[in-house]
């Protein structure tokens, strides 16, 4: 019995260990007063020094939220969300664009560097990190630092937090912004363009090939703080660009909003690839406190034979809702969406994508792997869909659950519709628990449990995981291990 | 979900009510059975008809669908006619009056307009849950149909065909089955048009499977290109029991065909088939929800649809595992060919799973048919238009040819080459 007790021991003090990110630091902020209202937008757009014309598209979007209704078809639950009693606005103190890495407070960079993330050039330079990536570091409601500007800005690329981009490119921004999400499309989407506070901003021009990854860090530090980031990447014709997206917050009871929104535009022959790993603190074993991450992500493959693909690695969140899109309007045009996402605790999960057929010979491929654990609740919805002008379009989906424990709850909700007898849709989707038999045969070669479900459960997401960029890819099968441990036993 | 507060009625919620005040004086019923139907009808009078909010009927939206109910008429007649299947036990319902002329000897039977009137119906006059807008309307309206107990261990040789035929205006029928511990019988559910004449149908097949009892049940809907249908068969699987169901859809304008099956006895297996014969300018809904509600269950079910016109179909398929129904073993297909561009289908299959021992998938292609295949036919000399007919057929016969009963599946067979002569 003694070894049965070490065990259940093990397991305890991993589970609540098992969220690495969870430290909060004290910082001097600015924040805008607790709720929501004209003239809180007004101050967010004042501070951030912005044009007329995005305060009134702010104040248009919010007197459309004041009518709009909470979404609740999701499988998910939670208690109401009070939108007056969040503050909309928390700024590190003295951050309003810095000009250079010296100028940002000392703390903010301890928190980047606890987290992983670097900021100093000459450190990425000096060989700590083996490949380039520019990063954009957003805490709170506003960008701290953006690093590599200079030597993207040479190669034509624009890469900066939104609210500079705002000020300094406010053409393209007008030309782009809501045209893939308009400030109609829902609830929070609506809301997000009311208050947005901060986000990325990349531009990649006419045939340039971006020559690094870009990656913006978001860290919800302040209590009772929503998150509202905003990001609008575009890449001209025959453009790449590759983009990675991280995120964390602090441990805390109460639970905190994210609800950001994610345009993507590509233009003909353009790409772009989009990686996320979400690491948004998940609540505790009890299922209290943890983010409720209520997002909107969707792109615009507007050119023909232009590529957009989505991959996200789900771990973080009380409650995740999110449906990375793709329209595909340009004839010949391919979305692709790759998503791994684990559940444990009470975490909820409803989570899939969109894939609108519009254009001619266009395809699309989603795969999807979720596991579920724990008590949580594990839910993929998706839609294929097809223009009756649209000749030609494939798809193919596949979508795979692992049940974990018999607490937990798996759930498959494809919408598949057909309006071209040209279209060539097929979707696959199965939901099981480990195969006995590779358990056993890992088992019986001495590998304990535990690392042997690590094992298998990384192979079932091999698919997705190969997808990610190289530095993602270690990270998001470190993090799968993580959000399972303690679910055995 | 739905609002309770101020529905306004549409012409066709406006109609229903009034035509249940016109029928209130000759509906059959004691005391219960009316303070049931008004419940129904108040709750559809609040809640109105779903709409595509509602998310069991996201692709049939009945408010707007059904633009108007014909009145109960009283004149229409409808004559049967001979069995699909010869041989068969025929019981005949002729315009939503059950027709009982003589006892059946190998099992019990009554009318259902019986068990109204002295309320031993009244239990079973309910919805299923909120957004039941069938059993919500059948319940209100239901006049007729057969009650049938088929004793334990009875084996019947011949099929028992319920012929329901109607004219016009509205019919309303209920058929309450109860198959005792290991019975054996095949059971051919019919609803056919005998007009033009536009009808608003709905039926309730309310079925009980015994212990080890082994089912064929087959609902063959071949309606007019005017009617509307709206069809729902309850199951409940009892231990070892199996049920093969086959459901056929040939005709109607906005049908919408509900399967709501529960398994709550282990060892119980179901086999669902669905051919959907898709044309003209209608709208075809077949909605599976499948609880595995024990441990070691089974099912299978295969869709097969072919889409031609401007026909728009749906299947959606649900499967539910309960959180102690572990071994569950439940696959499930849908497979359509959309053979003209104004044609649309949609397809929703879900899983709902909270037992982590199961094996449970399902797969959904939409596609024309195969090039290779046409190619196939036409380098042999086969014309294009044959050719094509040819694979459609072999496409859905592949399905027929399951039930293995070799009358049957012939008459099933010339239902369907009769449809596709005349559509494709």
């Amino acid at each position: 019995m003694a070894a049965v007790q070490e065990t259940i021991d093990q397991v305890r003090q991993i589970d609540v260990d098992q969220y690495k990110y969870g430290f909060e630091t004290e910082i001097e902020v600015d924040k805008a007063p607790k709720g929501l209202s004209e003239d809180i937008i007004r101050f967010i757009s004042a501070k951030k020094e912005e044009p007329e014309w995005m305060l009134e598209w702010r104040l248009e979007a919010y007197r459309r939220w004041l009518t709009l209704e909470e979404p609740s078809w999701a499988r998910v639950h939670y208690p109401k969300i009070d939108f007056n009693d969040l503050y909309y606005y928390a700024a590190p103190k003295g951050t309003t664009g810095p000009k250079s890495i010296d100028e940002v407070d000392p703390e903010i960079l301890k928190v980047y560097e606890k987290l992983g993330i670097p900021l100093r050039e000459q450190e990425i330079l000096a060989g700590v990190q083996k490949s380039k990536i520019a990063v954009d570091a957003v805490f709170d409601s506003v960008s701290v630092v953006t690093t590599f500007k200079e030597e993207l800005k040479k190669a034509g690329v624009i890469f900066m937090s939104i609210s500079e981009a705002i000020r300094e490119h406010p053409d393209l921004v007008r030309k782009y912004l809501g045209s893939v999400v308009p400030t109609t499309d829902n609830f929070y989407a609506t809301l997000n363009s009311a208050v947005f506070t901060d986000g990325s901003f990349v531009f990649v021009p006419k045939g340039v090939r971006c020559p690094m990854e870009l990656s913006t860090y978001f860290r919800i530090n302040e209590k009772n703080t929503g998150q509202f980031e905003r990001t609008l990447i575009i890449a001209e014709e025959g453009a790449y660009v590759s983009y990675l997206e991280g995120c964390t917050a602090p441990q805390r009871d109460e639970n905190q909003l994210h609800a950001a929104v994610v345009e993507l535009v590509a233009l003909d022959e353009a790409e772009i690839k989009y990686s996320t790993v979400q690491n948004w603190y998940p609540g505790d074993k009890e299922g209290k406190g943890g983010i409720y991450n209520f997002v909107t992500k969707r792109g615009d493959c507007r050119g023909k034979n232009s590529k957009i693909s989505w991959t996200q690695v789900e771990t973080g969140s009380a409650i995740t809702w999110k449906y990375p899109s793709c329209i595909l309007r340009g004839d010949g045009s391919r979305g692709e969406f790759y998503s791994i996402a684990v559940s444990n605790g009470h975490q909820q999960i409803d989570s899939g994508t969109k894939m609108i057929h519009l254009g001619k010979n266009t395809s699309s491929r989603i795969i999807s792997k979720g596991i579920a654990a724990g008590f949580s609740e594990n839910t993929y919805r998706g839609q294929v869909s097809t223009h009756r002008k649209a000749e030609n379009a494939r798809n193919f989906t596949q979508c795979d659950s692992l049940l974990i424990g018999d607490k937990c709850g798996a759930h498959t909700v494809p919408y598949i519709e057909a309006r071209n007898s040209s279209a060539h849709f097929e979707h696959e989707a199965t939901t099981s628990k480990i195969s006995e038999d590779q358990l056993f045969y890992c088992l019986q070669r001495g590998i304990p449990e535990e690392a042997a479900i690590a094992l298998i459960v990384n192979g079932f997401v091999r698919e997705v995981i190969q997808e990610l960029p190289m530095e993602f890819a270690v990270e998001a099968q470190k993090l799968i291990n993580i959000s399972l441990e303690g679910s055995v036993g | 979900m739905n609002i309770q507060t101020t529905n306004r009625l549409t012409v066709a919620e406006a109609a229903l009510v009034e035509a249940y005040n016109e029928q209130l004086s000759d509906l059959p019923g004691d005391g219960a059975v009316f303070a049931a139907r008004d419940r129904l009808l108040d709750d559809l009078k609040t809640g109105g008809l779903p709409t595509r909010r509602i998310e069991t009927w996201h692709y049939t939206d009945l408010k707007s669908l059904l633009r108007n109910v014909p009145a109960r008429d009283r004149r229409a007649v409808a004559e049967a006619t001979a069995p699909l299947v010869a041989g068969s036990e025929v019981l005949v319902v002729r315009q939503g009056v059950a027709d009982l002329r003589s006892n059946v000897d190998a099992f019990e039977i009554r009318r259902y307009a019986e068990s109204l009137i002295d309320g031993s119906a009244a239990a079973g006059l309910t919805a299923l849950d909120f957004d039941d807008a069938i059993g919500r309307i059948n319940g209100s309206f239901v006049r007729d149909g057969f009650v049938l107990d088929i004793p334990a261990d009875a084996e019947l040789k011949a099929p028992i065909e319920l012929q329901v035929s109607h004219g016009a205006g509205q019919v309303h029928t209920r058929f309450p089955v109860n198959f005792g511990a290991g019975s054996k019988a095949t059971v051919i559910e019919r609803h056919r048009a005998v007009s033009e004449n536009a009808a608003f149908v709905s039926t309730i097949s309310d079925i009980a499977l015994h212990d080890g009892a082994e089912i064929t049940w087959i609902i063959f809907q071949s309606q007019g290109e005017f009617d509307t249908h709206l069809g729902q068969i309850r199951v409940n699987l009892g231990k070892d029991a199996k049920l093969r169901l086959f459901v056929i859809n040939a005709g109607g304008k906005l049908v919408r065909q509900e399967i709501q099956i529960s398994v709550t006895g282990e060892g119980a297996d179901l086999t669902l088939r669905g051919i959907n014969l898709l044309g003209g300018d209608t709208h075809t809904d077949v909605t599976l929800n499948l609880g595995h509600n024990v441990p070691h269950t089974t099912s299978t079910e295969i869709v097969r649809n072919v889409v031609f016109d401007r026909a728009k179909g749906v299947f959606q398929g649900m499967i539910r595992v309960a959180p102690d129904a572990q071994k569950t073993d439940a696959r499930m297909a849908c497979n359509t060919l959309l053979m003209t561009d104004d044609g649309e289908f949609a397809v929703k299959p879900e899983l709902e799973i909270f037992a982590d021992d199961v094996q449970c998938g399902h797969g959904a292609t939409v596609a024309d048919i195969d090039d290779n295949h046409l190619y196939y036919l036409m380098a042999r000399g086969i014309p294009e238009s044959k050719a094509r007919a040819m694979l459609v057929n072999a496409f859905v016969d592949e399905i027929v040819e399951e039930l293995e009963d070799e009358a049957l599946v012939e008459a099933l067979e010339d239902v369907i080459a009769t449809w596709l002569e005349k559509h494709a």
